[in-house]
């Protein structure tokens, strides 16, 4: 049992993994901000993300490649793009969860634009952000052992070494460890937002 | 890196191939999906009449959906090797949480008026569930088997690894022989047909929920 | 019949007589949507039996004992997913009736409350809440059940559309002769629908009695307060708006005395107040001044007007009124606005009818 690759290829899972969701994250919710601000163009947005969400992982793996080659890179962005979809959404619709009661209380309190997106929408609509990072982390996690096919590392290798090599303890050195990664990520986030929804 | 031409041309030299992944990706996908729709609705139906029960078996079918797609497929081909059938149980078992939960969703969410007046106008069980739970409930079903679509449509490209066949099979030959062109002759059918297979059913899903509203009539 | 620990119901003995709308009323939690709910069942006892016809009602199916009688719920509640008709036809649909019969039976409902046809195909969403309501009544109707149950059926109408389905049904089931168990808590709509009155307070009952009785005679101080808090608008007359009449015929200066004598005849009036473009008061013509005239040179009002009549103000006392009528015997009185026009006005009948009203205190069935 190879311990040592099994860090090393779980230390690369969890780079890509996060590399993508945090810059899908970072572009994630400005546009759901810019969304709230423009609603006109919210209808062509959500087309172009809900198409991209369609597309099956692979073939957009290999549509990606074409840009920036068959190495890791490819599967970040590959992962900022499927998280759009989970980030954007979520933070949209809890963006605009917030009463319009609350909104006009705070417009007749003297508030600006700005003050009732950070002071009212923003924290109101926590909660529902969590939800699409939690959806965003273990879709990339999924989308990172895919990237395998497409040259890069991470513990889809092993899955698939494993495969082929029909050496059960490698593929189980890759499984393994990449489903208590989901579980544990999908469990602690959701608990999260349990919490915090108590608020 | 890739020319139009050339891809072409690609096209028509392997379109046996191309037509016959399609082909199998297809079949696999129906069945898949077919078997789980099968399975999950009458599921959920049963799950909105024992809502304790509910939230465990949800909790567990989302545990299983969660796990990424090659862990399974994997420990499937380890348990039953390879070929058609692991796939298509892998995928069966995928398909089955979205749908679960829609039709779970859809039900419980009806607006209890409906379910009071049934009732009490003298329905039994049957006739409620028949006549106005799940007609109520149809565009959040549809909804989820559109999803459930799409996710079998994407991981089917996977489990062509472990001997499905499908599109996954035209990607792979690709890249393992660098040739991209055959790799887009997998990619592009595969993006079509889940976004054809999207499109149509969302279609089928307003038009659905427009009856339940209350027809196109004025 | 018990929530929890909590006994909902205690102890109540009720009797309905078949063909009586009786009304269950009092405040929130008193029992009177549970008791409802005992008779078709959705409900079961702890102790005791409900017996509907003679027969107890525990020992028949539930489902086909609801089948045998109507339901109206507050919420509505018609399918959304279905058409008029169908809706309608549930009940006989269940029972399986003929699509022949079925069909002859809405079309007989649908004229029963004057709608017509064109409903048939169209979808609740289409419908205001007063037609849905209308056609929730008929859903109940259908099967032709003898016990109709209604739980605030109007509670979410507005007050128009309110009065129109309280005339509607106690046209109704006077006409089809149904026993009806109305619950409510507005005691204005139980004063004005029912036959019998059942006023019912933490699981008990209070009072049952004919509404006049009720009235006349509460049983205690609690049914006193529950009457007292609801009854709005009856009592002494104070202003003159609580004693005149709002149908005023008026005509103007230059209608011809033939034009005037007709319309008077039509109104079944013997004079007109004469007025102008705004409708402030210029006189008054009356039927014995035309018929002393000639027809001859086709005369027109303004050469018989008397200009100097009395006249009463909005802001007059409703007593002032009936003082200057009884004094000076006069048999109507204009009533004007502060800019002069007419509002309304006092006659001897509108005199007598508020009066009587506040003696009597009942405007349900006159």
């Amino acid at each position: 049992m190879n311990w040592t690759g099994m860090l090393s290829a779980a230390a690369v899972h969890l780079e890509i993994t996060f590399a993508g969701v945090l810059i899908g994250t970072a572009i994630g919710l400005p546009l759901a901000a810019l969304l709230i601000r423009f609603p006109r163009l919210g209808r062509g947005v959500f087309l172009v993300i809900d198409a991209i969400q369609t597309v099956p992982t692979l073939a957009m793996l290999t549509f990606v490649m074409l840009a920036f080659g068959l190495n890791e890179v490819t599967v970040v962005v590959s992962i900022v793009l499927y998280t759009l979809f989970p980030i954007t959404r979520n933070a949209y619709v809890g963006l605009t969860s917030a009463d319009a009661g609350i909104i006009r209380a705070g417009r007749g309190l003297g508030m600006t634009p700005l003050q009732i997106f950070t002071g009212i929408r923003l924290p109101l609509a926590v909660p529902m952000i969590l939800t699409g990072i939690r959806l965003a982390v273990v879709a990339a996690l999924a989308i990172a052992t895919t990237g395998v096919f497409i040259g890069a590392g991470g513990l889809g290798m092993l899955i698939w070494r494993g495969i082929q090599t029909r050496n059960t303890t490698m593929m189980l050195s890759g499984a393994v460890p990449v489903s208590l990664l989901a579980v544990f990520f999908e469990f602690s986030i959701g608990l999260l937002e349990k919490k915090l929804r108590r608020i | 890196m890739i020319g139009v031409t050339e891809f072409i041309d690609t096209v028509v030299r392997n379109q046996a191939f191309i037509l016959r992944s399609t082909g199998r990706h297809l079949l696999i996908c129906a069945a898949a999906l077919l078997a789980g729709t099968a399975v999950a609705v009458p599921a959920g139906v049963l799950l909105s009449y024992h809502k304790k029960a509910a939230g465990a078996v949800l909790t567990v079918f989302s545990v299983i959906n969660t796990v990424p797609s090659m862990v399974l497929l994997g420990a499937a081909m380890i348990l039953f090797g390879l070929g058609v059938a692991p796939s298509v149980a892998v995928l069966f078992l995928y398909s089955l949480l979205p749908i679960l939960r829609s039709t779970y969703t859809g039900i419980t969410g009806i607006d209890p008026r409906y379910i009071k007046a049934a009732s009490g106008m003298g329905m039994n069980r049957r006739q409620i569930l028949l006549g106005v739970k799940l007609p109520l409930a149809a565009p959040s079903v549809i909804s989820g088997v559109r999803l459930s679509a799409v996710y079998v449509i994407s991981w089917a490209t996977l489990a062509a690894f472990i001997g499905g066949g499908g599109l996954g099979d035209v990607i792979w030959i690709g890249l393992q022989s660098y040739n991209f062109h055959l790799v887009f002759c997998g990619a592009i059918p595969a993006t079509v047909l889940a976004l054809l297979v999207s499109w149509a059913l969302n279609r089928v899903v307003r038009a659905v929920q427009k009856h339940v509203d209350g027809g196109v009539t004025s | 019949m018990a929530y929890g620990t909590n006994y909902v119901l205690k102890n109540i003995d009720l009797h309905i007589k078949e063909g009586q709308l009786a009304v269950l009323i009092g405040p929130s939690g008193c029992g009177k949507t549970t008791t409802l709910q005992l008779i078709n069942r959705l409900i079961s006892p702890v102790g005791g039996r409900i017996i509907v016809n003679g027969s107890d009602i525990s020992a028949a199916d539930p489902v086909q004992l609801r089948r045998n009688m109507g339901y109206v719920i507050q919420e509505i509640g018609l399918f959304p997913h279905m058409t008029i008709r169908r809706n309608i036809e549930t009940v006989p649909r269940l029972l399986g009736w003929s699509r022949e019969r079925q069909t002859a039976r809405t079309l007989e409902l649908l004229k029963l409350v004057g709608m017509d046809e064109t409903y048939l195909d169209r979808y609740p969403s289409g419908l205001s809440g007063g037609q849905q309501q209308r056609i929730g009544l008929l859903r109940a109707l259908a099967a032709d059940p003898p016990i109709i149950l209604m739980d605030e059926p109007f509670g979410a109408l507005d007050p128009i559309t309110r009065q129109s389905l309280q005339d509607e049904i106690m046209r109704l089931q006077k006409k089809l002769n149904k026993t009806v168990v109305f619950v409510t808590h507005d005691m204005d709509e139980a004063l004005k629908i029912a036959d019998v009155i059942i006023l019912m307070k933490g699981g008990a009952i209070v009072q049952s009695a004919v509404p006049k009785e009720l009235l006349r005679h509460p049983a205690n101080e609690f049914v006193e307060s529950f009457i007292g808090k609801r009854r709005t608008g009856s009592g002494t007359p104070e202003t003159i708006g609580d004693v005149m009449s709002s149908r005023v015929i008026c005509a103007g200066p230059g209608m011809s005395a033939v034009e005037a004598v007709d319309l008077m005849r039509r109104e079944h009036v013997s004079s007109l107040f004469i007025t102008d473009g705004d409708r402030r008061l210029l006189g008054q013509v009356t039927i014995a001044d035309l018929q002393d005239a000639g027809l001859s040179g086709d005369p027109v009002l303004s050469e018989f007007t008397h200009t100097d009549i009395p006249a009463l103000r909005l802001s007059d006392s409703a007593r002032d009124a009936f003082s200057l009528m009884m004094h000076e015997h006069i048999d109507e009185l204009p009533v004007l606005d502060d800019d002069g026009r007419i509002a309304g006005l006092v006659t001897r009948r509108s005199m007598v009818v508020s009066l009587a009203r506040a003696v009597w205190q009942g405007d349900r069935r006159d």
